[in-house]
């Protein structure tokens, strides 16, 4: 897939700004605080419906303007995609596909595919194990929108959970009691499925990772990706993942009674990562924790790419820099011009010259984007 | 509404003002209703013996647009939601199970639209109803004139998991 335009209106610092791509790669240069990142995340919105940078929906419209509006032509095998997304201060948000205001925001997703890789995915070995549930999760959106739904509702249901804990105390009555059994049932339901998605898609992730570790580390490292799933995952039938997930909060039932919250479940999943059977968190090197990231992207790229049938976009937010010379070598070998990628850096003197000489270099300054 | 004539606007005030004042809830199914118990409750032709809970004055109206239905209704009033501090108890659930255990009910269907709230509603008073009667929910799935190849997936999958034996 190609992304041929993106137009930008009342959007973070951007008043009205219309960008063409006419390159497979871009380079976007300028200073910090000039608007580099608000554009690759623009296309991330467009990608995910969500932003690593921020929730709420205020932060992304400029300010003093009640709406901002990310619209896109992306060139895909079967036509032009038209996209347009519209956000609102204080209310809901408008998604538009081919002219259509969609009914559900759902079916926005999986038109534009990309893989984001930003410095602070630098961090996803080192980080909490929320960033990692982030990064799994944004991955699956993109393979399977029905997921977003589905973990959309496990929220709503931890939610309302959670609440019912709360309420918890001494005069609690029989009527608490089955409303948590429901809760509880419906908690294992919508948990199972996330979890068996999770699994299902770190399984086809990891050879795909571990092709490229090998090629990125010369043959000397054996990566692990191991998932580490809050609730016993037993492969095959969902009705015993389910019966697993039941058993587990039964057996933390009186825990949860006292720290009035949800201890069960996918919110507190986590993802291992090992290099030669050793924690790549506690042991790893910095060089070591990179070179695992990098190949991570690579492989979410090939995955999306088997998956989908076309070539995601990649954003490369900041992170050339961040990166050895052999390492963005490496990378920039991968991609070649098989996947449209989109760059920030603030200088281009790190880049190659047959890189420079076969990009688009956009220069941004103060939310003005020039050739 | 400016160009309207003005006796007409004058009528849809007093009709505004007179819904304000008179309009309440029968005391029997919660239906909206001017007087205390409702025409739905009062009807003599109506079947006694079937009760359609509901969520909302709303579903009954549109319920009563199919012209399919002859049975009772009970309008809970919301659906159980912990996080708004809606809880049974603050839903017409109590008169609800009363009702049932006290009359001679052969069904109560279960219309409730399905969102989590509304899931875990129907489970809630279900339980409480199995043991006195019959309980039943709506099928949820295609809308008619739906293509099958246009549905989304969470709306196949509904119907898929409602499918019944061809009769």
């Amino acid at each position: 897939m190609y992304l041929k335009t993106l137009h930008l209106k009342h959007f973070r610092n951007y008043s009205d700004q219309r960008v063409e791509f006419c390159a497979p790669k871009t380079i976007l240069v300028g200073d910090n605080a000039q608007g580099k990142s608000n554009l690759l995340e623009s296309v991330e919105l467009l990608a995910t419906l969500k932003s690593h940078r921020t929730s709420r929906d205020r932060d992304l419209i400029q300010d003093g303007e009640a709406w901002g509006q990310i619209s896109a032509a992306l060139e895909r095998e079967l036509g032009v995609a038209e996209m347009a997304l519209i956000l609102r201060n204080g209310s809901r948000r408008t998604a538009v596909l081919n002219g259509e205001k969609l009914r559900r925001q759902m079916d926005f997703l999986g038109t534009l595919n990309a893989v984001q890789f930003s410095s602070l995915d630098l961090d996803l070995v080192r980080s909490g194990p929320g960033e990692r549930r982030i990064w799994v999760d944004t991955l699956l959106m993109q393979l399977e929108p029905v997921y977003a739904y589905i973990l959309q509702q496990y929220t709503t249901v931890l939610k309302q959970r959670n609440a019912l804990l709360r309420q918890w105390g001494e005069n609690s009555t029989a009527s608490h009691t089955t409303q948590l059994a429901i809760w509880d049932a419906q908690l294992a339901t919508l948990g199972s499925r996330v979890i068996r998605r999770r699994s299902r898609v770190l399984k086809r992730l990891t050879p795909i990772a571990q092709t490229w570790h090998t090629a990125i580390s010369g043959h000397t490292e054996e990566l692990q990706i191991r998932y580490a799933p809050s609730v016993p995952l037993t492969e095959g039938d969902p009705a015993l993942v389910q019966q697993a997930f039941l058993d587990k909060i039964q057996q933390r039932a009186i825990a949860e009674q006292h720290q009035h919250t949800t201890l069960v479940g996918p919110h507190r999943d986590d993802i291992d990562f090992t290099i030669n059977d050793t924690p790549a968190r506690q042991y790893g090197s910095q060089g070591q924790q990179r070179t695992l990231v990098l190949a991570l992207k690579l492989a979410e790229l090939k995955l999306i790419e088997s998956v989908v049938g076309e070539p995601p976009l990649l954003l490369l937010d900041d992170v050339l820099a961040e990166l050895d010379l052999s390492r963005q070598n490496q990378l920039l070998d991968a991609i070649q011009d098989r996947y449209q990628t989109l760059i920030t850096t603030t200088h281009l003197g790190s880049f190659d010259a047959q890189w420079l000489n076969s990009s688009q270099i956009l220069q941004v300054k103060a939310g003005v984007v020039t050739p | 509404m400016l160009k309207r004539p003005e006796l007409e606007v004058k009528a849809l005030a007093q009709a505004l003002m007179e819904a304000k004042l008179q309009v309440g809830h029968c005391s029997v199914c919660f239906h909206l209703s001017a007087d205390p118990v409702c025409e739905i409750c009062r009807a003599v032709n109506r079947e006694n013996q079937t009760i359609c809970v509901v969520a909302d004055s709303r579903d009954v109206i549109a319920l009563e647009k199919t012209r399919e239905y002859r049975g009772k209704y009970h309008v809970l009033g919301g659906l159980i939601s912990p996080m708004d501090g809606i809880g049974p108890e603050q839903l017409n659930i109590s008169s609800l199970v009363h009702r049932v255990s006290k009359e001679d009910i052969h069904e109560a269907i279960l219309a409730i639209s399905p969102s989590i709230e509304g899931d875990t509603t129907t489970l809630y008073v279900g339980q409480l109803l199995k043991p006195f009667t019959k309980v039943t929910r709506i099928a949820f799935g295609l809308p008619m004139g739906g293509d099958l190849e246009y549905a989304d997936e969470v709306t196949l999958a509904r119907a898929l998991e409602g499918r019944r034996e061809l009769d």
